[in-house]
This record gives C-alpha cells, structure tokens and sequence, in this order.
C-alpha cells in the first residue's frame, strides 16, 4: 500500500486554502481529513492483488540476439474492476541495456471476473537459463489516490540458445562435403573411400577401375564406383576451464569455440558421421552420446546453452581418460582449446600420446585478432613494445602448434569469425584423405 | 516452443497475519521495553517531581503550607506565566516566586518593575547570583552557602523572634540596603533578608533555602512559624512556579525568522511539508525488488600481452624487446629467401641467402637481424622501422 502523486499532488495543492484562508490546526485538518478519508476509500476499492490468478504461456527457448514472447495471463475473480500497473521482472540481461523498464512494465484493466493478457517481449544479451523472477503488481483505487501491491511467483524458464552465427557457412561446405561424397561418384580407389556401387562402363571411365567379375556376371562392362567412408565418429571436446573465459572481441572464447562445435556438428551429421560432445574442465559439464543424425543439433545446441567458463585449470588427464571412454572406437577427437604455452606444455602435450594412439587429434583454438594488431603497431616507444609482447606471444602459440603437429596433430588457429569454416575445412580434409 | 503453466497460488507477498508472525517478537519486545522505562521513570522520579508547587503532596511539594494559609483565611493561586504574575502584583497579595533562578534577565526586570509599583509584598526563594542582582538591587549572593541547615534568628524582626530556630541555611546574602532587616545569620551574612519597598506597604522577602516551604520539613524548628508569617501578611498569595513554556521567554526583543514571518507562509509551509512527505512515500514504493543476476567473468584474452608489454616499457626491456621482433622477422623472412624456419636463427645459414636475394651488404643485414640491443628508445623504434624495410623488400624482390 503506497499513495500516488495524485494524492501528494493534492495535498500540495491543500497549501493555497491552508495558507490563504485557515492558517491554522483547522486549515491542516480540513485540508487533510478528507484527502486521507478518500485515501482510505480508495485502498478499500482497489481490487485485491493477492487474491489474483496468474499464469504463464509462451516461448521456452530462444537463440541470442533473437526476441522470446511470454504471456501472462492475469484472472481477477474478485467484483472490482482491476486497474493496476504490472511489472514482469526477468534478470537484467534478458533485454537489451536500458530497455528493461519499458519492457518490463504494463498497464492492465481487468473487469470483475474476467481475464487478460499481457506479454513480455524479452530480447537476452546471453547465452543460457533466464528465470522468470517475481511479478509485482500495483491495483489503483477508482479515484487514482492509493494503491495497493502484491509479489506473485510464477515460474518461468527461457533457454537462450548459442546463435550459431556460423551457420551461414552450412551451404558452401555441404557443396564441398558433395563433391568428396559419392553423389559425385569417384573412380579412383583410395583410402578413405569405401565401395559404393556398380555401374555401367563409360568411355573415359579409368579402366583400372573395372569390375571384370561383375561384368563376367553381366553383358556390359561395369566399374565400381567408390565414395569416401561414412559412420565415422566424431568426439567434440570443448574446454571450459579457465583459458575459456578470456574474451577476445566482446565473446568468450567458449562461445566462438561453440559456434565452431556446432558448425562442425551439423556438417558432420549430414556427412553421415555419428557426432558426441563433451564439455569438460575438473569434471563433465555436459555430455551429448549416441544421437541419430537429426537429432545431434538440437540436443548439442540445448546442452551449450547453460554452459560456462570456469575459472579452474583444466584437468587434462581427466579430460583424456574420459574422452577415451566416451569414444571407444576409432574416432576424431575435435578438441576446442586453447593454445596458450603453459597449460598444453603441462597439461595436455604429457597425455596426448594416449589420445593420438587410437584417434585422430584435431586441436582448434581461437587466436585473438586483438594480438596481431598489436604485433603491427608502430611509431612511438609504447607501440613498439606492445609489437615486441604480441610477437613474443605469436611466436610461443606457433611453437606450441609446432609440438603439437610433431605428435600428428592438426591443429587449427584462427580468429573467432574464421574459426568455424576453418575447423570444417580442416574435417573435410581430413575426411578427403581418409584419415578419419 | 512454447508451452502453458499451470495455475496455482502464485502469491508472494506476506498475508498480515504473516506480518504479524514475523514481527511478534519485535513489536513484544518494544512493548516490555516501553512499559519497563515506564516504570522507571515513574518510581525513579519521586524526588525532584512537584518541588515547590503548592499542588503537590511530595516531601519537595508545598501543599502543607497552601492548606495552613487556606486554613488562615489566605488565598493561593498558581501561576505559571510572567503575564499573569505581573498582574497578579496588587497591595493586598503576596507574590511568592518559587525559583527565581529559572527566569531570564529581561523577565527578571519586568518582574521588578512591576512588584517595585505594586505596594504588596514579594518573597524570593533562594535566588542565587543569576537573579538577586536585578530582582532586588543591594543585595548579592554570597558564594559560600551555610554549614549549618538550622540556624537562630538574632534579629528584631517580629517574625523572625515568634519563630524562633528554622531552617533557613542555605545562601546567605551580602546587604548594603541601609535600612533592611536581616536575620537568621551565619558567619555575619544573613539567610532572611526583609527590605522595605520604596513607597507604600510594599516589600521584598529574600530567604536563602526553600526548605520551610516543604512538606516534609514545615513541622520542625519554627519553619510552619515563619512561612505563614512572611506568607501570610496580605490575604492573597500568588505562588509564581517560573516555567520554560512561558512565551516571555522567548521575548527577548531580538524577533526570530519565524516571528517575523506571515502565519499563512507557516501553516502552508507545514500542508507543503504533507505533501512532501505523501511524495516520499509514494516515490519510495518501488514496483518490486531488484533482481540479481550471476555475471559471466570479463576478462580480455589478450590481457596478458598487453600487460608484458608494459613491463617490457617499465622495465626498459629493449634487449628483449628487440630481440623477440628481430626474431618475427626472421621467421617470416626465412621461407621467402628459400631457408627452412628451423635454419632462420642461425646467421650463417639466412644472411647469405638474404644477401643473396637482395644483392646487399651482409654485414648491414647481420647488424640488423642480429645485431646488439639498441641503446635507447629511439633506436628501438628506429630499428623495428628498418626490419618492417627490410622485410617490404624482400617480398617485393
């Protein structure tokens, strides 16, 4: 319960016949009585706000930078009119900054007995779980002098999904991943390439690739037709320790590192390739095994959505032992990490012996474009020095990609806008020559 | 994706009774702690409550007193104001001023006046050095108050002989009055001082201690004697208790801001003060709490580069500095003069191949990929100049 500035507007306005006329105790008390009486008055005809039915419908999920609408539905069963301010209240960054007032809060008019809508645009700034916090609601009085106020609790919880920006470069590499894949048949045999099917003796067709026990069989000359291996298992493996959190641009590198995941993710599914997620720092933070091709996406993009870094040191002989019990068969083991010098040197190049015997490796790590404009400042004492620590740094990531490649890694360094076709270059490679 | 909740009592607010559970405790502990003080104050304030005041039955009181003169066929009146103890002042009354140490000065003067005028008689009880000067001019306090409380008239003073033996120790006086009785002395300064008004009947009554006024003191010694017959001489008795609440008080002449303004600006002033306050009150009704969120950690990747870059700048670290530089542009120099990056740092394999390419000196370009640290800043800069020189011509040649 609270007055409104009606009511204080009214009692400033009480001065002139206070001042003017009564200057006395009567004058105040004539002035006042009333206005507080028909404060009373309206508290008692505001409509009760506790006794309120609200329920909730509307949006569960959405992607970043994408709206999310949630309804609520506001039931007023008792026999006086509601006229009432309402505020949806979300955490800050389910809007955008400086707009969370204006989107949170509405006016409503519920006749006695009757129902209405009201519905939150929320625009999330990032990734992950937003929960709906308390609705407060302000009932007016008919005269507009007093009001009366309540908190409801009505659970609500938006998903906000990685944008998956990356997304854009789907259609050029499945172009690419058709011209490796046997709907452009190739003759040649090699490795990487299973059997694909029989048909009928072109001329130009090389002639090693005949099939002369098929064409015994059959009345023309047949070849075989080859296409590169299917089935093959693909093991994300996304850090989210500490080195994860650095932020290069305004992200994350866990972020940029998810958009590359999820690139990668989706051309290996329609590759035919069987996909699996892991997110790890101390223990799993999230896990994806054994999906059908169609279902890998939605379930990868649900479980990236809550994650976040943490500022521990990955453990990566945990990672290891349980990259390796995630991925029994042969695989490719697609680490996102970091290349920064102490945490590979210590921590990931004494086990990856253990990953590189069975898998292939691919470390993919996301370099800071920030770095590279330092490395060219020139011009005053402070801009070379700033040159001097980025090229002192370039060159330790270089040399730790060099360890790296020296025990059959490949590995894949780029800025975050590039990372994500660059990984999918580096599988479609890989997947040309076979080596998965 | 959307989906539908479905609808419960979703209330958060506290219901009043809820109110009331959570604040129980609070509001009983303030009641016990209200009604103890309460009480304190009441059995505590026995001593000093009523003191003089003829209405007041205490020990400190002087009901006693009132009820012989009433008996006696004298009137009592209480007055609390100036106002009205200045009119009371005739021949026939008796204008006792209970604690003429509350009154201000000026208050002081406009009692003189008007009992100098009167013709009636006025006691003083106990005035100490604040009052006696301007109340009764020739008479000053002595600073020394008396030993004993009980003390012998030794004077004419009808009274004081009938009397006899009464509590009058208390302040004595210095007289230089020629014609003022003086009794009950100690040390030569008498307790009692009667001094004779300038015209008329009139006269000033100064004793130096309260205590033949109290209740519990009126029946030892002589005091219920000499009370009723200094009390007693004029059939009305005004009994002056100075207070605090008295608007001549404030009638100090100098007016305050207040005075001087019009009550219509006041009493609004005070409406306007309402209004201020419903304001407050509606602008401190926020529409809900704020609501907390877990903030992701914000740290820059390249944090730690910039930060190496500003130790190299502190620590003048030019060696290393340049040497990481000249190092880069090894490298990248390396591939593009045919030498394997393995081999760049080794000036026996990449100088001649550079010079080779570029048909220069050796000796400039060994100075310049390997050469000494550079002396100060300038040449730091200067040199990262002719390594990016260096390294346009070779991929322009």
């Amino acid at each position: 319960m609270a007055p409104t500035g009606r009511a204080a507007l009214l009692a400033a306005l009480g001065t002139l016949p206070v001042g003017i006329w009564e200057p006395s105790w009567t004058g105040i008390l004539a002035v006042n009585a009333p206005l507080a009486l028909a404060c009373a008055c309206d508290y008692t005809l505001a409509a009760p706000v506790r006794r309120l039915g609200l329920t909730r419908s509307g949006d569960t999920s959405t992607r970043l930078g994408e709206t999310a609408e949630v309804t609520l539905t506001v039931t007023n069963p008792s026999r006086r009119p509601l006229r009432a301010r309402l505020r949806d209240a979300w955490p800050p960054s389910s809007w955008l900054p400086g707009s969370e007032v204006a989107a949170s809060r509405h006016r409503l008019a519920v006749p006695a007995g009757e129902r209405r809508r009201v519905t939150t645009l929320l625009r999330p700034t990032r990734r992950g779980d937003r929960q709906a916090d308390r609705v407060t609601i302000r009932s007016y009085g008919p005269l507009g002098l007093f009001t009366r106020q309540a908190g409801h609790r009505v659970p609500w919880t938006v998903r906000v999904l990685p944008p998956f920006t990356s997304r854009k470069h789907l259609p050029s590499k499945l172009a690419r991943l058709r011209e490796l894949d046997g709907r452009t048949s190739v003759l040649t045999r090699g490795e990487g390439t299973e059997f694909d099917s029989l048909r009928e003796y072109i001329p130009g067709d090389d002639t090693r690739s005949i099939d002369w026990r098929a064409t015994a069989r059959q009345s023309a000359v047949a070849v075989r037709t080859w296409r590169p291996e299917r089935d093959r298992h693909i093991l994300l493996v996304l850090d989210t320790g500490r080195t994860s959190a650095g932020r290069v641009g305004d992200i994350p590198r866990l972020d940029a590192s998810m958009d590359a995941a999820l690139l990668l993710a989706a051309l290996a599914s329609r590759a035919g390739d069987r996909v699996d997620l892991m997110a790890y720092d101390r223990r799993v933070r999230a896990l994806v095994q054994g999906r059908s091709a169609g279902d890998v996406l939605p379930s990868v993009v649900n479980v990236m959505a809550p994650l976040e870094p943490e500022l521990v040191e990955t453990d990566f002989r945990g990672l290891t032992a349980t990259a390796l019990r995630t991925a029994p068969r042969r695989s490719l083991i697609v680490l996102l990490t970091s290349l920064d010098a102490a945490p590979v040197e210590e921590g990931l190049l004494p086990v990856l012996s253990r990953l590189t015997q069975r898998h292939t490796v691919l470390v993919a790590s996301v370099s800071d474009p920030h770095i590279a404009r330092m490395a060219t400042a020139r011009g005053t004492t402070d801009a070379v020095y700033e040159a001097a620590a980025a090229a002192q740094a370039q060159s330790e990531r270089h040399r730790t990609a060099g360890q790296l490649r020296r025990h059959g890694v490949t590995v894949v360094d780029a800025p975050p806008e590039e990372l994500a076709p660059a990984l999918a270059d580096a599988y479609l490679a890989l997947k040309a020559a076979g080596r998965l | 994706m959307t989906a539908e909740a479905t609808p419960s009592h979703t209330s958060a607010s506290p219901t009043a009774r809820q109110l009331w559970g959570h604040a129980r405790g609070v509001v009983i502990a303030f009641v016990i702690l209200l009604t103890a003080a309460v009480v304190i104050a009441v059995v505590r304030s026995g001593a000093e409550h009523g003191r003089l005041d003829p209405r007041s039955a205490d020990g400190n009181g002087s009901r006693a007193i009132e009820q012989l003169l009433d008996d006696n066929g004298v009137s009592t009146r209480v007055v609390t104001t100036l106002d009205e103890a200045t009119a009371a002042a005739a021949p026939d009354t008796t204008l006792l001023i209970a604690v003429p140490d509350l009154l201000n000065e000026p208050q002081q003067r406009r009692l003189r006046t008007a009992t100098t005028a009167s013709g009636g008689r006025t006691v003083l009880v106990a005035p100490g050095a604040p009052s006696v000067g301007t109340l009764v001019p020739g008479v000053t306090a002595d600073p020394a108050p008396s030993f004993d409380s009980a003390l012998a008239p030794r004077c004419d003073l009808p009274a004081a002989r009938r009397a006899g033996t009464a509590d009058l120790g208390g302040i004595r006086y210095q007289v230089t009055v020629r014609d003022a009785d003086t009794c009950y002395p100690e040390s030569g300064l008498p307790g009692l001082v009667l001094l004779p008004g300038a015209e008329g009947d009139g006269d000033t009554v100064v004793i130096g201690a309260p205590d033949i006024l109290y209740n519990d003191r009126l029946d030892e010694q002589g005091n219920a004697s000499l009370a009723l017959q200094l009390l007693g001489s004029r059939p009305h008795l005004v009994w002056y208790l100075p207070s605090l609440a008295d608007d001549s008080v404030r009638d100090t002449g100098d007016r305050s801001f207040f005075d001087l303004l019009p009550s219509g600006w006041l009493w609004g002033g005070l409406q306007l003060f309402v209004a201020a306050l419903i304001a407050a009150l509606w602008r401190a009704r926020r529409l809900g709490p704020l609501v907390p969120e877990k903030l992701p950690v914000a740290i820059r990747a390249s944090e730690t580069v910039e930060g190496r870059a500003r130790l190299y700048r502190k620590a003048d670290a030019r060696d290393r500095a340049a040497a990481a530089l000249r190092s880069t542009t090894r490298t990248r120099l390396a591939p593009l003069v045919g030498v394997p990056v393995s081999r760049a740092h080794a000036p026996e394999a990449l100088i001649p191949a550079l010079s080779a390419h570029l048909h220069g000196d050796g000796r400039t370009l060994h100075t310049l990929l390997f050469g000494p640290p550079p002396g100060d800043d300038k040449a730091l800069i200067a040199l990262t100049d002719r390594l990016d020189a260096l390294e346009r011509e070779v991929r322009r040649s």
